[in-house]
């Protein structure tokens, strides 16, 4: 039987039940070096074996994506991704051609790239999770179909693949095994993007062959686009909540805080990932409270998709990518507001913040920016004043890919934590050189049938340790609560699957939450503590 | 005559292939913004990756950018291949001495050139009869010797590391060997016709013969010439025309970071690229909705 670790491109559409297991995971740090502290990856189920593609590594992350019952079905899926591809390289891509033409025809197969990336060090260095094993397929395929040349030219330029329904169908899941991070784009010696293909992969997927990820499209961007959020919420819901924020404040911190909706011409229109609203409601009443201390002139918006700031386009869809980020620039424009300030979501910084920048001419829209740097010119300025014993406990910072390595937003929020926590420490590596939290690009949403396991187990590993490397002086320690600071409300998603997943908090007393809530709860105005895992501890 | 000409021919033919797969990829329409921190035209923030959007209300303000950082990093790896020290040491060694190994051949090539115009100018190149003869002379040996010796054990080990590192040759196609033999085929000819006269005089005999279109040919100069004609056309057709993509996956897409504000020259673009007529479609049924297109 050939060894995993041998497997090659070319051999993406063997005859496997299975192409690999996930049985040797890199190790982790202290405690949990320890037997008994992991469990292994559960038993792939037979309905899913039938239903899905489970025959790439045994996890499900397209659950759009079904078998064929007919030897038409599988044909024509081929046919489509076929199609698909030769559109990649067409004018329908224009937005793109220039850096995936680059990436397509210049790696040097160095492999430079391949220890920067989480997920396959993650895996153990498992050779499916190589960064250039997906582009690899990706260019045999695209050779073999689309370049001029007999057998003779296309084994010499490797186009040497054989491609069936199980080569399309695990390219399509190997395409979310990639959290889309561009770490490793940043050790090329080339400049190129392995991500790119990853990406293209998703759009083929999505854009010609209509196979999405449910929570990304079907009730992602198509849920927003039809009722304004991809958590569902219409507008009246929307209202509702900001009623019930206004008294969870008050409750919280004894103070009366009127949240402005849909005020017109304000300075700042704030736009939050309204997934907070729902899982973390401290954390917009946290900007609430900061703005309201500080005097800002800001708002809300109660409009279809002005209450939502997340663009799941931009992981899979382009098209869907670009409806989404037009309707949430109109609702600023006809707010009237001078600025869009986008809240503790890293995806909907760079959609709307870098991605969206190119879509319109600069009149069509409303200047867009990090919340990140406006709070630092509060703390600056003396406009929110701290007392930094009231977070005397150790604080990491988790930095999401998309506003610091692929926005450069670094410091101001370093800056920030540096006056409010007082055991403030980096993780290792941090800044535009960290590791993904292991939810980018849509897995921290993704999780049925199995697709969470591959999250909590593999793609979050790196940045699992890096936690625990970051926290190594205190870890043992369970009554000193340890503050992993994520300012993005999916990586602090993923954060909390993977606390959960290893039990963290239960066995060592390892929290996590954004930078806000942690700002309010340094407030020197506030008497109570905002965090709620402080009500009970006794720092 | 033939000879001459030939080898004059396949170096423009290099020289305009380049600049066409340049223009090719300047052609390209523009791109959406991937640029990737740190980006070294931000000035002092590229030092720990920060950029503009670091200020609050970024737009008003005027955009601190350092073209002499830019140039510095670009320096680094062009002179240095930094990325691949930082990240992959061990290759690092062998890409290293054959990419300067290449640029001490292409001094030494210039060198021989403007040696057989001295020379035809009537001023022969040797070690005593002026400062810029003996400049010349001196210069052409010492680059010649170090290209040849580090080009060809640099290409050599990239060789050997291809065929034997268990990763690397997975990914290895066959046309990737090809252009790794040819370079060694290439240099090993150059050595076996050149090495008799490590003074060069030969080699710059031979290049004054080129311009003038009167070498004399002889079976191992028609073989080295053969092969140097043949990588020199090659290279700009094949991947190894990476002098050129690295130009632009960096200044292009990497380091470009530039926003699309009022009366700015990438609103131009954006107007010009937003202008274009797409004629492709793509066909899943929610791309078939009118503001998909
Ligand atoms: S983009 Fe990130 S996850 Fe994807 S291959 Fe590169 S380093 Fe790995
Ligand atoms: S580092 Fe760049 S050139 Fe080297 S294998 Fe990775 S993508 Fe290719």
């Amino acid at each position: 039987m050939m060894k995993e670790k041998d497997l090659r491109p070319k051999e993406l559409g063997r005859p496997a039940e299975q192409l690999i297991h996930l049985d040797q995971l890199m190790p982790l740090s202290f405690p949990y070096d320890q037997p008994g502290m992991e469990t292994d990856f559960p038993a792939v189920k037979p309905e899913w074996q039938e239903k899905y593609c489970t025959s790439l590594d045994g996890c499900v992350a397209i659950d759009t994506l079904t078998r064929p019952k007919t030897e038409e079905e599988e044909k024509e899926f081929i046919q489509q991704f076929l199609s698909g591809l030769g559109k990649v390289f067409s004018d329908a891509n224009n937005s793109v051609l220039q850096p995936l033409k680059l990436s397509f025809e210049y790696c040097a197969k160095c492999n430079t790239c391949s220890d920067a990336c989480h997920v396959y060090k993650g895996s153990g260095e498992n050779e499916l999770y190589r960064p250039i094993f997906r582009s690899d397929v990706f260019r045999k395929i695209f050779n073999q179909y689309f370049t001029s040349g007999g057998k003779l030219k296309k084994k010499f330029i490797g186009a040497d693949i054989e491609v069936n329904w199980e080569t399309v169908a695990r390219l399509g899941e190997l395409a979310y095994r990639c959290n889309l991070c561009r770490r490793c784009a940043q050790t090329c010696p080339l400049g190129l993007d392995n991500s790119l293909f990853a990406k293209e992969i998703r759009k083929i997927f999505s854009q010609e062959m209509g196979i999405a990820p449910t929570p990304l499209h079907a009730k992602g961007t198509m849920l927003q686009l039809k009722t304004g959020s991809s958590t569902g919420i219409g507008k009246a819901a929307f209202l509702d909540m900001i009623e019930f924020l206004e008294e969870d404040i008050e409750d919280r911190i004894g103070r009366k805080v009127k949240i402005p909706i849909d005020k017109e011409g304000a300075d700042i229109l704030l736009s939050h990932n309204a997934g907070e609203f729902v899982a973390w409601p401290e954390n917009p009443a946290a900007f609430a409270i900061l703005f309201e201390e500080a005097g800002v002139d800001w708002t809300l918006s109660s409009e279809m998709l002005g209450y939502d700031s997340v663009n799941y386009g931009i992981w899979y869809d382009d098209a869907q990518a670009k409806k989404v980020a037009l309707k949430q620039m109109k609702v600023a424009k006809e707010l009237g507001v001078k600025r869009m300030v986008i809240g503790e979501c890293g995806h909907a910084h760079k959609a709307l913040g870098v991605v969206a920048d190119r879509y319109v001419y600069p009149e069509e829209k409303i200047p867009v920016e990090s919340w990140i740097p406006i709070m630092w010119e509060l703390v600056r300025t003396g406009r929110l004043r701290f007392d930094p014993e009231k977070n005397n406990f150790p604080v990491t910072l988790h930095d999401p890919c998309n506003m610091v390595r692929q926005m450069g937003i670094v410091q101001p929020q370093r800056n920030i934590l540096k006056v409010i926590a007082p055991q403030f420490r980096e993780m290792t590596p941090h800044g535009v050189d960290n590791y993904c939290c292991g939810g980018g690009s849509g897995f921290a949403i993704m999780s049925s049938p199995n697709f969470g396991q591959f999250r909590d187990k593999v793609s979050a590993r790196m940045k699992f340790d890096q936690i625990l490397r970051a926290f190594s002086d205190t870890i043992i320690d369970k009554s000193i609560p340890k503050y992993v600071c994520a300012p993005c409300s999916n990586c602090k998603g993923t954060i909390r699957e993977i606390l959960s997943h290893y039990q963290a908090t239960d066995k060592f007393n390892v929290r996590y939450g954004g930078l806000v809530d942690l700002m309010v709860n340094g407030l020197a105005s506030i008497d109570k503590p905002y965090l709620e895992f402080l009500s009970d501890q006794q720092i | 005559m033939i000879l001459g000409l030939s080898i004059i021919i396949s170096a423009c033919l290099f020289l305009g292939l380049s600049a066409y797969k340049a223009f090719q990829y300047a052609q390209m329409p523009l791109h959406g913004r991937m640029e990737l921190y740190p980006v070294p035209l931000e000035k002092e923030r590229h030092i720990y990756g920060g950029s503009y959007m670091e200020e609050p209300q970024w737009w008003s303000k005027p955009r601190e950018i350092s073209k002499t950082a830019e140039l510095i990093d670009m320096l680094k790896e062009m002179l240095f291949i930094k990325k691949l020290f930082d990240h992959q040491r061990s290759l690092w060694w062998a890409s290293y001495i054959f990419h300067l190994g290449i640029y001490f051949l292409i001094a030494w090539m210039l060198l021989l050139i403007t040696g057989a115009l001295t020379d035809l100018a009537g001023a022969s190149v040797n070690a005593h009869q002026t400062l810029w003869t003996a400049f010349l002379y001196y210069l052409t040996i010492f680059t010649g010797l170090v290209g040849f010796a580090i080009t060809t054990a640099g290409a050599a080990l990239l060789l050997l590391r291809r065929i034997f590192d268990p990763v690397l040759k997975k990914y290895t196609t066959l046309q990737e060997y090809f252009n790794l033999v040819l370079l060694l085929a290439a240099l090993l000819s150059g050595i076996i016709i050149w090495s008799p006269d490590l003074t060069f005089e030969t080699a710059r005999q031979v290049t004054a013969d080129v311009m003038t279109l009167s070498v004399v040919p002889n079976t191992a100069l028609v073989i080295h010439f053969i092969l140097l004609e043949v990588t020199f056309i090659y290279i700009p057709l094949s991947k190894m025309s990476h002098y050129v993509g690295k130009y632009f996956s960096f200044h292009k897409v990497l380091w470009e970071n530039e926003p699309n504000l009022n009366g700015s020259e990438m609103e131009n673009k954006i107007k010009n690229a937003l202008g274009n007529k797409v004629y492709t479609l793509w066909s899943a049924p929610h791309m078939q909705e009118p503001s998909a297109k």
